[in-house]
């Protein structure tokens, strides 16, 4: 199978703080891959970069045969609405839109809005009878789900999750990542997901671990 | 120098318009039959000017931008009608290279005749041979440029169809509302405001419009807008404008092609998004032909004045002293226009002029007045202007003395012929003039 | 959906887009009113100025002497600058003997036209006289209206102890006549001291029919600059021309002159020039005044706007993440303060309009008609200023970084 991420001594620094050290990886099309490791680790820093949200010191950075390093500001905005879909930790949903216009606002980012496509998505994640309620009305579990509804909207080949369950219980956290899996085996894009939690990391099909912006340990999860 | 400004927007919607046309036509062919096309016009004008003469070269290329500017609401109600049915793809086949160069060839005549008109000269005959040469080479020069210019526009921008007809025909119109004398907008709105008044007349005489003194006041305050004088302006600039917003409108309301056929949302939705942003780019034409339009309607309202003043003609006496200009020689003076004379006596020179004042009555003035510098007059319309102080004089007071009039010298209509005395002409233009100007001299 | 996006982000946070929305009526409503009134107040000022009398005067050119006539008055309407004459009063002063009840005493009598109707052919009809020029009389009465009554200064009335309603009989070479006061008058000046009767009576009183002391003219002038200062007689003939042309006092009491045989007409200085200056000093005040207020209106609003960015700022973020380029940031944002302006400056309209006829309501006692090209300008003043004043915001909002705005 094709890499969806490749990366040759990929690093970047905040000054004289090296965050990630020179990083070889290769994600293969369709992959389910975990990082792991304690805050500071770089796990984020890395997400970031793979999502075009940060741009690399040095190395080299490919997505989808893209050079990430070589993109102008609009030229990554236009890479992040055709191929990354990003879901966080605190949801980040707009506050004053409701949840069906949280969605159709990444459709009219991407290209045009069109509600019943953004209905759809909604009730595939299972919120199609909260469709006009605002972020501020719904549960953790719900806007998590909203902003996967909105990640998956525009068919990105990579979906990028920074410590998506963080915040939710036990419950939850299950409920989002049966989803996830659910999603991914239709649609069969990659996923790249920091994490902490090694139950959430056991979802995935490979785990690295990292440390001081170095990769120290690679794991192949079972899938259950 | 000043010649050559006059035509420099004409020349420039010529530069904006003869890219277009290769871009959308044939490309290289189509500009040089433009530019062939140009200096066929200017030519032909010229000619028709030299050896016709009078309002006739300007009567068929009025006739004809007439007709194009029918045409193009013509061309707008088919293409409204159109919109609904057809997807850009299929109403849009690639012109035949014959039909192209004629339509390029038929624009470059009519663009080279119009930029002529701007030169003729306003007291009729030719241009002459070096500005019309100049004009001719630069016109040419400026098409064959301009092609070349044109690859650089980018091909999504290029109109095709109909909005390209839209773009040929107002820049025409711009081309044609500099010369006075082929301006459309102000008749087109002068027939606006007879026919509103017309029709509202036809409804007082058929007593649809009960003449009631119980009538409601605001309803004939309605009534009376009908007859405003800005009536005919309004009308005439929705006549003027609605063919285009027409057009606009039918590729605004243009079938996007279909993508039900795409299962994935995320593609179906850029390709989409991709065909309205195209859509709206078809837009820049006809947006562009109403800034033309604009640009015709404010010449045509507020043209740049030129005045009517000819070149004064000398005359002699007969041995009796008395000066004879035939009413019907080489000048018609019954035209209703000023025309100078010049006459000399011995090292006493003086200048006058003839014309028939809407009252009917052929009068000789001086071309001074008592009070100003003998700068001499011009007509603007209904109205002589003193060049000095710049006063407007009404036609109907010209031959009576005062103020800044023009100083009425007697004459006698003797048959066919105006008949002054040489004398008394020269006596009272020196009279006149010594007293102006002494004040000149005093302060220097 | 852009449409959607504002219409919620309007909806959601009130207090922030009303804070915009106000600075930007205040702004467009200041302009408009200020705009409204200067040219109202051009003409309101020179009116006003005008109340503190004439500004020319006319006579005799011999002296005491000589005398103007009155049959030359009617003419002072019919000059060049006949437009321009906003007034005219004629005088005939002579030394008489008062008599009242109280006593006698020697004085000033002045014959005037106190408000009379003056019909001159080709002309409109007219009021002329001392109602006209010197309307900042107080007077205790009313103005004459027979040929027997007068009205009194009131240092004199005071003297003579004559009030509205008492009989004065006034001696001069023999002759003899009796006024009735009707009026009293205080001016704070030497008009004071004197008995103002109907120029006709004094002039048959006085012996000297058809005679005339002096004008006074009251005249709309332009404000005098150096070409207006010249010297006349030593211009070139085109200045003279030019010169003759423009409504400067000294061309106008020129024309007055002209017509008023065997006059010399002085414009009085102190008025002609402090009313040319003061109106272009107002002017230019004006137009500073407009120019402040436009200028911290959009201070206001890009203070408030770079506040409301601030918090905002994660939102942009996500927008960003979400594949945004600059454009459609810019798109959002700028939509907004386009609404915003939009529709501050309908309002700033209609509020200046307010303004406006309140502000020449108390300050001149008048209404005024806003001009219809003040309705685009309010429209053209809202924009100017809220894109002003989203400069700054927009440029902050396209510089942030959405790692850096979302981690936190």
């Amino acid at each position: 199978m094709a890499a969806i991420i490749e990366t040759s001594g990929l690093t970047r620094s905040y000054g004289d703080i090296c965050a990630l050290k020179p990083l070889d990886l290769c994600v293969p099309e369709g992959e389910w891959l975990t990082v792991m490791g304690h805050s500071g680790s770089g796990k984020s820093t890395l997400l970031n970069l793979l999502g075009g949200l940060d741009r690399p010191s040095g190395g080299s950075i490919h997505v989808r045969g893209t050079d990430l390093a070589t993109l102008s500001e609009d030229g990554l905005a236009r890479f992040r609405r055709d191929c990354v879909g990003i879901i966080f930790q605190q949801h980040h949903l707009i506050p004053y839109l409701t949840a069906l216009e949280n969605v159709m606002m990444s459709q009219y980012f991407h290209s045009v809005p069109d509600e019943a496509e953004a209905r759809h998505a909604l009730e595939r994640v299972g919120l199609g009878h909260r469709l006009k309620n605002r972020p501020g009305e719904l549960s953790g579990g719900e806007q998590q789900r909203v902003c996967i509804a909105r990640a998956i909207i525009n068919s990105p080949r990579l979906l990028l999750g920074d410590e998506p369950t963080g915040n939710l219980d036990h419950k939850s956290t299950t409920m989002v990542m049966e989803l996830l899996r659910e999603l991914r085996d239709e649609e069969r894009f990659s996923i790249v997901m920091v994490t902490h939690n090694q139950e959430v990391a056991a979802w995935g099909d490979r785990t690295i671990h990292m440390d001081d912006g170095c990769l120290v340990r690679e794991e192949r999860t079972k899938s259950c | 120098m000043l010649t050559a400004l006059k035509v420099i927007p004409q020349l420039l919607c010529w530069a904006v318009l003869v890219p277009v046309m290769c871009r959308s036509l044939t490309g290289m062919s189509t500009a040089v039959a433009a530019a062939a096309g140009f200096v066929a016009g200017v030519a032909g004008e010229n000619l028709l000017l030299a050896y016709v003469g009078g309002e006739l070269p300007f009567r068929p290329l009025r006739g004809i931008c007439g007709v194009i500017f029918l045409l193009l609401w013509g061309a707008s109600v088919w293409a409204l009608y159109r919109s609904g049915s057809t997807s850009p793809e299929s109403g849009q086949p690639t012109p035949s290279p014959l039909a192209s160069g004629a339509a390029a060839l038929g624009t470059g005549v009519l663009a080279g005749a119009l930029t002529l008109c701007r030169l003729a000269p306003l007291e009729g005959g030719a241009v002459r041979l070096v500005p019309y040469l100049t004009l001719a080479c630069a016109g040419a020069a400026v098409a064959l440029g301009a092609a070349y210019a044109a690859r650089f526009l980018p091909q999504r921008l290029v109109p095709r169809g109909i909005p390209l007809v839209a773009l040929v025909v107002s820049a025409l119109m711009l081309m044609a509302c500099s010369v006075q004398r082929l301006d459309l907008f102000s008749p087109l709105s002068m027939e606006v405001m007879k026919f509103v008044h017309d029709f509202v007349h036809q409804f007082f005489e058929s007593m649809l419009i009960p003449d009631h003194p119980f009538f409601r006041a605001d309803v004939w305050g309605y009534i009376g807008l009908l007859f405003g004088d800005k009536v005919g302006l309004w009308g005439g600039l929705a006549l003027w404008y609605l063919p285009v917003l027409l057009i606009a409108l039918s590729l605004r309301l243009e079938r996007l092609p279909s993508v039900a056929h795409i299962r994935q949302g995320a593609a179906r939705r850029k390709l989409l998004a991709s065909f309205i942003h195209e859509r709206r780019l078809r837009l820049a034409a006809p947006l562009l032909a109403l800034v033309f339009l604009t640009g015709a309607a404010y010449q045509s309202r507020f043209p740049a004045t030129e005045y009517w003043d000819p070149k004064p003609v000398e005359v002699s006496a007969n041995p009796a002293g008395q000066i004879a200009i035939p009413k019907k020689g080489e000048i018609d003076l019954e035209d209703g226009k000023l025309h100078k004379f010049s006459y000399r006596q011995g090292s006493r020179e003086a200048r006058f002029f003839v014309m028939l004042t809407p009252a009917g009555q052929l009068v000789t003035t001086l071309d001074a007045c008592a009070i100003c510098q003998p700068e001499g007059y011009g007509q603007a319309g209904n109205a002589v202007i003193c060049y000095y102080c710049r006063t407007l004089i009404p036609l109907e007071t010209v031959g009576k003395p005062g103020g800044c009039n023009p100083v009425p010298v007697p004459c006698s209509v003797k048959g066919d012929a105006v008949v002054i005395d040489g004398m008394t002409l020269v006596n009272t233009w020196e009279s006149t003039v010594q007293v102006t100007a002494h004040g000149k001299g005093m302060g220097k | 959906m852009l449409i959607r996006i504002l219409k919620s982000s309007f909806l959601k946070r009130p207090k922030p887009v009303l804070l915009v929305l106000l600075s930007i009526v205040m702004g467009s409503a200041v302009a408009t009113a200020f705009l409204g009134i200067s040219g109202e107040l051009s003409h309101k000022m020179a009116l006003e100025l005008r109340s503190y009398g004439a500004n020319i005067v006319l006579e005799p050119a011999a002296g005491d002497a000589g005398a103007l006539k009155s049959d030359d008055l009617p003419k002072i309407k019919t000059i060049f600058w006949k437009h321009n004459i906003v007034g005219f009063a004629p005088y005939l002063f002579g030394q008489v003997d008062f008599s009242s009840a109280a006593g006698r005493q020697r004085g000033v009598l002045a014959g005037t036209w106190f408000g009379r109707p003056l019909q001159v052919p080709g002309e409109p009809d007219s009021i002329q006289g001392v109602k006209v020029t010197a309307p900042w009389w107080e007077l205790d009465g009313r103005w004459p209206e027979t040929p027997d009554e007068a009205v009194i200064g009131a240092g004199l009335a005071k003297r003579l102890k004559l009030a509205p309603g008492s009989d004065i009989v006034a001696t001069a070479a023999g002759k003899e006549r009796r006024f009735r006061i009707v009026g009293v008058a205080s001016t704070g000046g030497f008009e004071e001291e004197q008995l103002f009767a109907p120029l006709a009576e004094v002039q048959a009183l006085l012996n000297k029919p058809g005679q005339l002391s002096r004008v006074l003219v009251s005249a709309l002038t332009v404000p005098m600059d150096d070409f207006g200062r010249k010297d006349p007689s030593r211009m070139t003939r085109e200045e003279y021309e030019k010169w003759y042309c423009t409504a400067y006092v000294t061309s106008v009491a020129k024309g007055v002159e002209e017509v008023m045989s065997g006059s010399r007409a002085k414009p009085i200085w102190q008025i002609a020039s402090a009313e040319g200056a003061l109106l272009k000093k107002l002017d230019s005040l004006m137009l500073l005044l407009t120019g402040i207020a436009l200028f911290s209106a959009a201070c206001a609003v890009s203070s408030s706007l770079m506040a409301a960015m601030a918090k905002r700022s994660p939102e942009i973020a996500l927008m960003k993440t979400m594949g945004a380029d600059r454009l459609q940031i810019a798109a959002i944002f700028l939509g907004e303060t386009l609404v915003i302006s939009v529709i501050g400056g309908l309002l700033g309209y209609l509020a200046g309009d307010r303004l406006a006829v309140v502000i020449s309501r108390t300050v001149f006692d008048s209404t005024v008609t806003s001009p219809l090209w003040l309705f685009p300008t309010a429209i053209g003043a809202a924009l100017v200023v809220a894109l002003a004043g989203s400069a700054a915001p927009l440029k902050r909002a396209l510089a942030i970084e959405p790692v850096r705005v979302l981690k936190g």
